[in-house]
Formats: structure tokens, C-alpha cells, sequence
């Protein structure tokens, strides 16, 4: 499935990946391919994507790698939309 | 005619001149090219929220009591003028002070109408013609979504709390490096969005739909004015950048002309030499 990661600055992320772990605002959430369509409000937490992914340099210094090699961007808040296989969390 | 030294100083004092406004054409370019990159960044982020925004609230009940979309009859009007902190754009920051001023004077007449500035220019000149709530010029020190946000904030407060009816954003829209277009839009109360097919009737909202819009109606409007700031920072460097390559063009005319001017005078004080010398030798050979 293919996701977007959109902060008011640039887009930090965009790419197909496995899946995507969100805080949601009613507890943190996994989604897969074909999940139901969604939309959700993000608190303080972190975004985990897991696949195998590149990210351009000029923003590699915004994301982690977690202990298990998946890849980790810390938010304060945002808004996540999947549908129809395409996921876009907009980041602040 | 002049005389030559005369016309010398000034041939290179334009030149100077032009050295100056040259690279300041130069730099004005680089830094609009950062700008554009800028606007061309963030849009992604504004069309998505502002999609997302429409299709929750085009299924939603009109009026959802939102704190922002209370149209009260207009008393007291607030507008937020952005222009540079800086001078030598062309008619960059006048236009806006005009656009301000038009809509104290006509389009709300009778109004109690203050100002917001954003940007020193118009802290300097309408700080003369009414009252500045506050001056937020230092944001293009460190021009960053958060900082933005800041002064939103405070503009939400400021309408919430019944300090102000109507919020009115006057500031450049950029086209192209050339070309800059005054814009007058309304920032509060919000513009209801226009009605769009009900697309989003299976999403699982999380927490509720109304919720959501209530949580991503600031996040909107704090978007609304750092795009802004962004356009108006870029038309600035676009404007100073056609401005100071006119300077240019026309310094380097100005210099032409008197290098021809200086050319004749010199010929001329020749011709006279040689005549005088001629005019000698003639008397003498008598």
C-alpha cells in the first residue's frame, strides 16, 4: 500500500510500504493493506512504518530506526486518511 | 557643456550604483528560488488538509456551532497587513497599505477597523493611519510553520473572545517573479466550504466526525495564514528582484548617455586646441 507522510514544511515520505503504526487519538493502531477506509486524529507519539524504504537525505535526520529495523518518525500531532490502499498522515 | 571631471564623477558614481542594485538582483534571485521551493513544499500539506476538511464538513450538518464560524454583525474589524520589513520592492508594500486602507475607508466604513502588521513597512505607515494591535515583523527572522501558528493563534483568540467580528488577510499572492496579486480574504469567521459530493460516508471516524472537523478547522486556518506568509515572502524577493533589474537597466542607460556626452566634450575641448594652435601658427607665419 502506498503512503504519504505530508508535514506543513515538505513531504517528508512518499512510498509503498507494509505497514503503518499510528498514535491515534483513541490509542495507538496498525494498519495493513486493505484496510477499512479511515480517518483519525494523532496525538503526541510516534509513526512507525515498517517496509523496506528509502528516505530522501535531506530529511533522514527527522526519522529513527527502531530495534527492529522498522523506521520511526516522532509527531506532536496530525490526521491520518487511508482509502483505498493509500494512506496520508499529515504530520506537524 | 559640462565639464569633463563633472561628468566623470557621475559616470562613475552610476556605475557604483548599478554594481549595487545588480547584486541585489542577484541575491533577490537566489532567495526566490528558496522561497518558490518553499511554497512548492507546503502545498501538498494545504491541499490535503483542505480536502480532507471539505469532504467531513460537506456531509456534516451546516451549522456545527464551531467557534469560528459565528458570522456576528460586524462592529469591530481587524486587518492583518503583510508586507516586507525591508524597502527598494517597487510598489510592493504600497500596494498593500493601499488595499488596507481601502478597506477601512470603504469597504467597511463606519467600522471600527484596527491593524495587525506582519512585516515592518506596514507597522511604519499604518501605525500613522490607525492603530496596530500588534506587530509580528520578527516572524521573517525565522520563517517557520510554528511561528506562524503563533500569531494565528492569537488572531483566533482575538475573534473568539469577541475582540473582533471580522479578520481580513491583505497580502501579496505570488504568480510568477514578476507578477504579484493583491489579495483581500476574509480569515475569520470561516468561509463555509463549498458543498462536495458525500464521498466519505463509509470512513471510520476516530473519535467522532464532528470532532475532527472542530480539531482541524485551526490546523486550516493556521495553514491559511503560513501559505500567506510563504506567498508574500516569495513576491517580495520577485518584486525586489524586478526592481532592482530595472534599476539596472536603467542605470546602465543613464551611463551610456553620459559616456557619450562625457566623448563629446572631450572632442570638443580637442577641436578647440587644435583650432587655437592652428590659429597661433597662422598669426605667427604673418
Amino acid at each position: 500500500m502506498y503512503l504519504e507522510i505530508v508535514s506543513p514544511e515538505a513531504t517528508l515520505f512518499a512510498g509503498e510500504v507494509n505497514s503503518v503504526t499510528v498514535p491515534g487519538i483513541n490509542g495507538e493502531f496498525q494498519m495493513l493493506n486493505d484496510h477499512a477506509p479511515i480517518v483519525s486524529l494523532l496525538q503526541k507519539g510516534k509513526v512507525i512504518v515498517d517496509g523496506d524504504i528509502t528516505i530522501e537525505e535531506e530529511y533522514e535526520n527527522k526519522f529513527t530506526k527502531n530495534a527492529k529495523g522498522k523506521t520511526v518518525l516522532s509527531i506532536i500531532s496530525g490526521t491520518v486518511e487511508m482509502k483505498d490502499n493509500k494512506i496520508i498522515v499529515l504530520a506537524d | 557643456m559640462a565639464n569633463l571631471k563633472e561628468i566623470r564623477n557621475r559616470i562613475s558614481s552610476v556605475s557604483s550604483t548599478m554594481q549595487i542594485t545588480s547584486a541585489m538582483k542577484m541575491v533577490s534571485a537566489a532567495k526566490l528560488k528558496k522561497a518558490q521551493d518553499a511554497i512548492t513544499a507546503m502545498r501538498p500539506y494545504a491541499n490535503k488538509l483542505t480536502e480532507l476538511l471539505q469532504s467531513l464538513s460537506g456531509s456534516l450538518d451546516a451549522d456545527t456551532g464551531s467557534a469560528y464560524a459565528d458570522n456576528r454583525p460586524i462592529k469591530k474589524v481587524l486587518v492583518v497587513a503583510i508586507t516586507s520589513n525591508r524597502g527598494l520592492c517597487g510598489a510592493f508594500n504600497t500596494n498593500i497599505i493601499k488595499q488596507s486602507t481601502t478597506l477601512a475607508t470603504e469597504t467597511f466604513q463606519g467600522k471600527q477597523v484596527d491593524y495587525m502588521a506582519i512585516g515592518k513597512k506596514a507597522n511604519d505607515i499604518l501605525g500613522k493611519k490607525g492603530r496596530i494591535v500588534a506587530n509580528h515583523s520578527d516572524v521573517f527572522d525565522h520563517l517557520t510553520f510554528e511561528n506562524v501558528a503563533f500569531i494565528a493563534e492569537e488572531m483566533m483568540e482575538l475573534f473568539k473572545n469577541g475582540s473582533y467580528d471580522r479578520i481580513e488577510l491583505v497580502y501579496n499572492k505570488f504568480k510568477n517573479a514578476a507578477t504579484q496579486i493583491v489579495m483581500s480574504e476574509q480569515f475569520l469567521p470561516i468561509v463555509p466550504a463549498t458543498e462536495t459530493q458525500g464521498s466519505s460516508s463509509d470512513y471510520i471516524f476516530e473519535p467522532s466526525k464532528a470532532d475532527i472537523v472542530e480539531q482541524l478547522i485551526p490546523k486550516s486556518l493556521k495553514t491559511q495564514l503560513y501559505k500567506a506568509v510563504r506567498d508574500s515572502f516569495a513576491s517580495e524577493h520577485g518584486a525586489r528582484m524586478t526592481a532592482m533589474h530595472k534599476a539596472t537597466d536603467n542605470a546602465t542607460e543613464l551611463r551610456d548617455q553620459l559616456k557619450l556626452t562625457y566623448n563629446q566634450a572631450r572632442q570638443a575641448a580637442i577641436t578647440n586646441e587644435i583650432l587655437e594652435i592652428v590659429g597661433g601658427a597662422e598669426a605667427l607665419n604673418n
